[in-house]
């Protein structure tokens, strides 16, 4: 016993100095991005900047020392879900006193630009050079968010994430993960595999109705988390039925269903920036393979924990994810043959796993700290403003 | 061949962290600046279109825009023309304007509203055509993009309904 001590601690004393190791350049860059936080005078930045940077390096490390990346990565992601709207609600609230957008707002050009628009506005954008959406190009003291700023972050992250967009960078996913999380086992087990066809069938539609009408439809009609930022005012029958229309699909799709089945169902049957993010797959170098060698029992474990179905049995004998895929890790972490795998493009599948993983996770949480780490410490703040 | 595509891999993930790093310092600036000069613009119905001309008035000015036409087969938003009073501070309590929208020498409406000086109070138009261009309001808050009126910081905007 006192053998086995001895050479399980300095084992353990191994990894720990490797995962600090590995941990310090994450930690001064991100130091960097959240200098200008922890200069503020207010001490409800400061903390709130202190308090993020952190949780992020925490979970970092965390991923560093048990080499597991999806549990890690979904504290960050449900943090990121579940304090977006409360930082969002705060400065509507503080700023006009509802949710609700009205239209003296709309007509001004301070509507926040959401990455959601994206594919409604490029067939007008093409055809009339003109951005269906009532927010402004550049940037303005009421309208940081602008369409230009937007845009150019969704295109960043394009580059360096690719579909891991839903994963990392996403500030509405986190909400769906975050129930489908609650429960132990799912109550809701046979999900008919079309499903995963919906977001595809959502896109085309809106994308062709929002050029057949010049209006963003998906966030006229049908994005779930209106219920949880802004809305039309209602003032008429039909700000009333979308009004009903983004709650129940809220409801539907971001609470019950994700509770009932332990998936993320907004992202995996409806969300169709999801799906148009698929299309930008081949632009990071980052994925995720199955060493088909080693995985010969056939035991699905990695087909029934991934979140957006995003494995069939075609896939795993192909040793290739569906497009769907978006590099979360569940697959790798539950496989107990270690046949899901980190994967860098043109390498030799199952070689240099942990490599990929740790090259894929630089990026990955550089881009999260940077963008959801802003949002949660924007949020924080304001709740410890409450306290402080 | 496996082993070229392996540092290409290996190449192309450095430069991905590199990109994730550096990218935020430079690219916003760079997308900013290009994004600024090219002719993309917000969708007229929510900006109200060019500015066509100004009439000034006894300490305010009356800004009639261009007209905008129905956007897309299935739009909602018909089309319409954007009068825009600014300063809304300055305006008498009772507007009521005969205008010519566009700008064919003739009068085309009469458009008339109470201006209060509270912000928040609710605002009505009505506009009386006289021309076969304009649609008729009565008593129009805020019904659609085409129908309207509202306070925007301090102006007071109506959109009128064309035909």
């Amino acid at each position: 016993m006192p053998d086995q001590a001895r050479s399980i601690a300095p084992q353990s004393v191994r990894r720990i100095g490797r995962s600090l190791l590995l941990t310090v350049p994450m930690a001064l860059f991100t130091l960097l991005l959240f200098t200008p936080a922890l200069r503020e005078p207010e001490r409800p930045a400061k903390l709130a900047a202190l308090i993020t940077w952190a949780f992020m390096m925490m979970l970092f490390f965390q991923m560093m020392r048990t080499r597991q990346t999806y549990r890690w990565r979904r504290i960050f992601f449900v943090a990121l879900g579940f304090l977006f709207p409360v930082g969002f609600i705060w400065d509507l609230i503080a700023l006009r006193g509802s949710m609700s957008i009205p239209v003296e707002r709309m007509l001004s050009g301070d509507t926040p630009f959401c990455f959601m628009v994206i594919p409604m506005t490029l067939i007008p954008a093409a055809l009339t050079r003109t951005i269906i959406f009532p927010g402004s190009i550049l940037p303005t003291p009421s309208n940081p968010h602008s369409i230009a700023i937007m845009a150019a972050l969704w295109i960043l992250a394009t580059v360096i994430l690719g579909k891991a967009w839903c994963s990392y960078g996403c500030f509405f996913g986190g909400l769906d993960e975050g129930f489908s999380s609650i429960p132990k086992k799912a109550r809701l087990r046979k999900i008919n595999p079309k499903w995963r066809l919906a977001p595809w069938a959502i896109l085309v539609a809106i994308v062709l109705l929002a050029a057949a009408t010049y209006e963003p439809i998906y966030c006229k009609w049908l994005c779930p988390f209106k219920a949880v930022t802004e809305f039309s005012e209602v003032r008429s029958t039909q700000t009333a039925i979308q009004f009903g229309i983004f709650n129940a699909l809220f409801l539907g799709l971001v609470v019950v269903l994700p509770y009932l089945t332990k998936r993320r169902t907004q992202c995996a049957f409806f969300c169709p920036f999801g799906a148009f993010q698929s299309i930008f797959n081949w632009t990071s170098v980052f994925d995720i393979r199955i060493n088909k060698e080693k995985c010969a029992t056939g035991c699905v474990l990695c087909q029934n924990h991934c979140p957006t179905m995003a494995i069939d049995p075609s896939s795993i004998a192909g040793g290739k994810m569906l497009s769907t895929c978006m590099r979360c890790g569940a697959c790798v972490d539950v496989c107990r043959k270690n046949a899901a795998v980190w994967h860098i493009k043109g390498t030799t599948v199952g070689i240099a796993t942990e490599r990929a993983r740790l090259l894929y996770l630089y990026a990955a949480w550089v881009f999260a700290s940077m963008f959801g780490g802003a949002i949660i410490a924007n949020s924080l703040q304001k709740l410890i403003g409450l306290i402080v | 061949m496996n082993r070229w595509k392996a540092i290409l891999g290996y190449t192309a993930a450095g430069l991905t962290i590199a990109v994730a790093v550096v990218g935020p310092l430079v690219w916003f600036g760079i997308f900013t600046r290009a994004a600024s000069k090219s002719s993309l613009q917000i969708d007229p119905v929510y900006t109200g279109g060019a500015p066509a001309r100004t009439i000034a008035r006894d300490g305010y000015q009356i800004v009639v825009y261009k007209p905008v036409p129905k956007r897309a087969p299935l739009t909602q938003t018909g089309a319409f023309v954007q009068v825009v009073w600014k300063p809304a501070s300055a305006l008498p309590a009772t507007v009521a304007e005969t205008l010519d929208l566009d700008g064919d020498g003739r009068p085309d409406c009469v458009i008339s509203f109470q201006a209060p000086r509270e912000p928040r109070a609710n605002l009505r138009v009505t506009a009386e055509p006289l021309s076969g261009l304009v649609q008729p309001m009565h008593e129009v808050g805020k019904d659609s993009l085409s129908s309207l009126i509202a306070r925007v910081n301090d102006t007071i905007v109506v959109r009128v309904p064309l035909r």
